[in-house]
């Protein structure tokens, strides 16, 4: 069912579901953002249907809500520990539907690689109900489309932003009671259904064109562009990389905790062993890797979906200007040339053999 | 041709003189050194009808015309009155009375500026709209002063060369959880800036203290955990000078202080400058202005009726140090008869 429902009737249903759940979405947080006077969007903790940001992307993804940048797994002193807690309340998050496409990618990293799941991301993850935040358009460097991440039923409720209103669908029955006195109307969200950028993935269907790509000369043109900031990683909502350290507390070095914290792999460190020997040294390599990462690796490893869900962010926050779906394409032709090459070379021999 | 020409009312009108006797180039103040492009065809027009045709970007950013014959002033004046009502008194808000005889004085001099953050990834404050503000308070005044405002601590806008320098900078906030210790920040702060940012249990401690302000933590964070505080800060520079005996860098004088503070501090400059040239407006460089009042007299006066914010900080005393073109240069004879 549906209803139509004005912002002050929606913020008091808010203020209604805080009893049981943290309602996260989409915050500006103003003038926080890279340069001056440039305000930072990411998901925080709201109140209130005004601070929603819903006709800008956001810069961080949502997965910060569920996998938290640093996370204590437990706190140790001497013989001793003790597991870190979590709130107690349900989670709401208000979402659009590549990054809920995208959490499906990291509940298949963190919950079904390998026969252990990760307790520390489920017990976040379970707590998660989503509401869809309709998205009909996107922005100039989605490719949702592209990855097949532009829709989802996976949603609790679906918002339309209007004017002086929102439109919502009601899916979960937990929340019927919560509308029961509101006009019902007949809408259902939309979909993206075209992008204004096309993303043509590569099809690496053997090794030898795998180690091809490995050597191509694209990647050597990164080393100049792409800084090893991170910031592609941070802000994607699949990357799920992390670093786990024990930290003393310096009063009492018996004393301290566990932790993780996020890592990315466009880091000079990050393949770093014991000794000081790296396996990708430049970063050409590096983008090399992130982007087979995201759209070779996964799929072939799980067999469904390519990791990269076309939300962008990475193009957005990258400070080189460095665009994803650019990349993508330009691996795409790369290795269409390294077919085309190598069905010549076939009929060049089946030639000489006549 | 036999010239009568009082070289010094031309001057105050900002015409200066020419090798060429006769001929003279206008000064046209862009104050901020930003204005709409539209205004390139009115210098154009005045290059090419009364100029040799051609325009020189002039040191202090104004649109310099070479080449005007004395005969031609009259009229250049007339010509430019729309210009001096859009720039000075729509623009930038001046209190003045604009008429047909040109610029009124050329004593306080164009405020330069760096773009700043309307365009630079770097800049911490909105330079332009600054320098507006300050040309209110300046201008016109036949009292001398040079500014000129920097978007942040690179000071592309030369600030350590001004009588007042005024750079744009931000309190840094950092959020422990956001952080993932990618170093970056302390990288690019040692490279760039003062190298106050290290790491330690995998995460980044700062020694507050001689941090500049410049902002490029957040430029490179990757998270977002280091952040400006979107209130706006600003370092003062005092005394910076060129010049052929003893050009010397500015001091800073002031440092986080708020823009309330700024315009409080260069709003008290006339009247400090007439105090100590007993109201004679004549042309002394803002730094042998501050060493003829000394340093604690020029403070107290300057600062007077300022509020400073609690960030503030202010010099106690101020050591220059000059580029002395001859040894003991200050050493002069006790007899001077001039």
């Amino acid at each position: 069912m549906s209803y139509s429902v004005s912002v002050k009737k929606m913020n008091e249903i808010l203020k209604e579901l805080q009893k049981d759940y943290k309602v996260y979405a989409p915050k500006r947080f103003e003038k926080r953002g890279r340069y001056s006077d440039t305000d930072l969007i990411r998901y925080a903790e709201i109140s209130m249907v005004e601070e929603i940001v819903y006709d800008e992307k956001a810069d961080f993804s949502p997965k910060e809500v569920i996998y938290p940048i640093t996370q204590t797994l437990f706190y140790f002193t001497e013989h001793e520990y003790k597991e870190s807690k979590v709130h107690d309340k349900g989670i709401l998050i208000f979402a659009r539907p590549c990054d809920i496409n995208g959490i499906k990618r990291l509940d298949t990293i963190f919950l079904e690689n390998g026969d252990q799941e990760d307790i520390y991301y489920k017990r976040l993850r379970e707590k998660v109900k989503f509401i869809l935040m309709e998205c009909k358009e996107g922005w100039d460097t989605c490719f949702c489309v592209s990855m097949g991440s532009n829709q989802t039923d996976n949603y609790s409720l679906a918002v339309r932003f209007a004017e002086n209103n929102l439109l919502v669908e009601v899916k979960d029955e937990a929340f019927n009671n919560l509308f029961a006195n509101e006009k019902t109307t007949d809408f259902t969200p939309e979909f993206v259904t075209s992008n204004q950028v096309t993303v043509k993935i590569p099809e690496i269907d053997n090794k030898e064109i795998l180690k091809k790509v490995h050597d191509l000369d694209m990647w050597e043109s990164y080393n100049s562009r792409c800084g090893n900031c991170g910031a592609c990683t941070s802000a994607c909502i699949t990357c799920s990389c992390f670093t786990t350290s024990d930290v003393i507390y310096s009063e009492n070095g018996r004393a301290g905790e566990r932790r993780r914290v996020w890592a990315s792999c466009l880091h000079e460190d990050f393949t770093e062993m014991a000794g000081g020997h790296s396996f990708r040294n430049t970063p050409g390599e590096r983008m090399r890797f992130r982007t087979l990462h995201k759209v070779y690796d996964f799929k072939a490893r799980f067999g469904e979906e390519q990791m990269c869900v076309g939300c962008g962010r990475c193009t957005d926050r990258c400070p080189q200007l460095i665009s994803f779906a650019t990349t993508i394409n330009r691996l795409s032709e790369e290795v269409n040339k390294l077919k085309n090459k190598k069905v010549s070379q076939v009929q060049a021999a089946s030639k000489e053999v006549e | 041709m036999n010239h009568d020409i009082n070289i010094k009312e031309l001057q105050k009108n900002c015409f200066r003189q020419s090798k060429v006797p006769g001929e003279f180039m206008l000064q046209m103040r862009v104050p901020g050194g930003v204005i709409e492009a539209r205004h390139l065809s009115l210098v154009q027009h005045i290059a090419d009808t009364w100029g040799n045709g051609q325009f020189h970007l002039g040191m202090r950013q104004t649109f310099s015309l070479p080449g005007i014959k004395y005969e031609n002033i009259e009229a250049v004046n007339e010509y430019i009155k729309s210009y001096i009502e859009d720039i000075e008194v729509e623009l930038c808000d001046v209190d003045m009375d604009v008429n047909d005889k040109g610029y009124p004085t050329i004593g306080a001099r164009n405020i330069m500026a760096c773009i700043g953050n309307s365009h630079c990834i770097k800049a911490n404050i909105d330079t332009t709209t600054l320098a507006r503000k300050l040309e209110k308070l300046i201008f016109p005044s036949d009292y001398h002063i040079k500014m000129s405002v920097a978007g942040c601590p690179n000071d592309c806008a030369k600030a350590q060369f001004n009588d007042f320098g005024i750079i744009g900078i931000a309190k840094m906030e950092y959020d422990y959880d956001r952080c993932i210790c990618c170093k970056k920040c302390v990288e690019t702060c040692a490279h760039h800036a003062t190298g106050v940012l290290s790491v330690e249990k995998g995460k980044i401690v700062k020694d507050t203290c001689c941090c500049v302000g410049c902002g490029e933590c957040a430029t490179v964070c990757p998270t977002g955990a280091w952040t400006r505080n979107p209130k706006k800060f600003y370092r003062v520079i005092i005394g910076g000078r060129s010049g052929k005996q003893y050009p010397r860098m500015g001091k800073m004088f002031l440092n986080w202080v708020t823009e309330d503070v700024v315009l409080g501090v260069i709003g008290n400059w006339q009247e400090f400058s007439a105090e100590i040239l007993n109201h004679k407006p004549v042309y002394l460089h803002g730094g042998h202005l501050i060493d003829r009042a000394g340093y604690d007299k020029f403070k107290e006066m300057i600062l007077k009726g300022v509020e400073l914010n609690p960030e503030a900080e202010v010099a106690d005393k101020i050591y220059w140090a000059e580029t002395e073109y001859r040894a003991n240069i200050h050493v002069k004879p006790a007899c001077n008869t001039k």
